[in-house]
């Protein structure tokens, strides 16, 4: 296994998504004429034989790179993890500028998620490089009528840690499209956006990848509201008293992953382990990808009751909860068995 | 685990799994009935028989299963409703 780098040393990937149209390229020629961020290395996925978009950036170094070939989620995930390995190395020789942070443009049509398993599961990629965040771009005008239609675009919404709703100056008013987005994405902050400017300090901020509890908790909340209020979520949200044994709990996260792993786009969750319950597990995936779980050192405050929220799609609404408690009572069982 | 709370379980996986059928507490067990045909029946295993826990058993065919997830497993398995792909659960690497 490739030796990691500490978490700052690493270089952070901000990953720009949206559907066709939604204005991603102009947002990025913006963000790379801010001197703070011309130290940015450019990976853009375009979808077709003749790439287009890479004309329209004027980055123009050795740290732009096109990936042409097709989808990046489908088709170049392997791709994308060679071109960032070489780049990290053509860094630490000095062949190319010391880029400090990477850009990846995905095309259009590209699901967010198989790109960050790319970005999450690779060891090299990930010894040198970290996810910083995933910034979805929803065209004002048009975004309605792609959510509704296309599922790539409900996903990249999904899994947003950051809206940007595009071509502002064209659509005053966005009070339905912005509901329909916190329908699918309660959590992620929301910015218009006109002409493509968005303050880059905002965009780059960490994502939910961060396993800040204070920040973690928050979301649990507000992912916890919007399930119980809004009939547009596919959120699912567990609370349990009881703290949960350790193997209860990774029997039912590989069920989850191999029952419903294409419809679960995010788990996220907050849990008392019966081993250790002073010191919560934080517990995050994506689809089948989890990461390994994390002991943090303290509660966020005087509630101790695990919380997981699911986001999926067609995953009915009790099946998680009925599913854990399966397993609890027989991993209950199997304890008592072994000990008398 | 209660014959009924089985019976939920199975009917919210078959939904998951987009399998239409009936989910019945019958026999003591559970009988799931698919409109091909199909007759299934689940039997929690007695104490004798661990690490056996759950029974599926068709015409035939009587197959243990040591817990949840291989009874969701197996069943899936055997209504040919795409194969769950087994230990697909992948860790993402550890932050450093």
């Amino acid at each position: 296994m490739t030796p990691m780098a500490a978490p700052e040393a690493r270089i952070p990937i901000t990953v720009l998504t949206g559907f066709l149209g939604a204005g991603k390229t102009t947002l990025l020629r913006n963000l790379l004429r801010d001197p703070r961020y011309a130290d940015s290395a450019v990976i853009v996925n375009e979808f077709g034989e003749v790439p287009l978009d890479h004309e329209l950036v004027a980055a123009g170094d050795e740290t732009f790179l096109s990936v042409a070939t097709g989808c990046l989620c489908c088709v170049v995930r392997t791709d994308l993890t060679r071109t960032l390995a070489s780049l990290a190395r053509r860094r630490e020789a000095g062949e190319v500028p010391r880029y400090g942070r990477v850009l990846i443009e995905t095309s259009g049509l590209a699901d967010p998620a198989p790109i960050l398993h790319a970005l999450l599961l690779d060891d090299t990629v990930a010894a040198t490089h970290r996810l910083q965040g995933v910034a979805t771009l929803v065209d004002s005008q048009h975004g309605a009528t792609a959510l509704e239609r296309h599922p790539e675009a409900q996903r990249q919404a999904m899994l947003a840690d950051r809206l940007v709703l595009s071509k502002a100056d064209l659509v005053p008013e966005t009070t339905v499209l912005e509901a329909r987005l916190r329908a699918l994405n309660p959590t992620a902050p929301i910015r218009a956006a006109a002409q493509g400017e968005v303050p880059p300090e905002w965009l780059f901020a960490q994502g939910a990848h961060a396993t800040d509890p204070e920040a973690l908790a928050a979301w649990l909340e507000a992912m916890g509201r919007a399930a119980r209020h809004s009939t547009g979520v596919t959120a699912i949200v567990l609370e349990r008293e009881a703290p949960i044994p350790a193997a209860a709990l990774t029997l039912w996260m590989q069920a989850l992953a191999e029952h419903a792993g294409a419809r679960l786009l995010r788990l996220k969750g907050l849990v008392a382990i019966a081993e250790a319950p002073e010191r919560p597990a934080a517990i995050h995936a994506i689809q089948h990808v989890v990461h390994p779980l994390e002991a943090l050192e303290a509660w966020p405050s005087a509630d101790r009751r695990s919380r997981m929220v699911l986001i999926g799609q067609g995953i009915p609404r009790h099946w998680p909860a009925r599913l854990l408690a399966a397993i609890e009572a027989e991993v209950a069982e199997e304890t008592a068995r072994r000990t008398g | 685990m209660t014959p009924p709370d089985l019976r939920a379980l199975i009917a919210d996986s078959l939904a998951l799994w987009e399998v239409q059928g009936r989910v019945m507490v019958l026999e003591g067990g559970v009988v799931l009935a698919t409109p091909d045909g199909a007759r299934l029946v689940v039997r929690s295993a007695t104490a004798e028989d661990r690490p056996v826990r759950w029974w599926l058993e068709r015409p035939g065919q009587r197959r243990p299963c040591m817990g949840i997830p291989g009874l969701l497993r197996t069943l899936r398995n055997a209504l040919g409703a795409g194969e769950a792909p087994v230990g697909r659960l992948r860790m993402a690497l550890p932050e450093a």
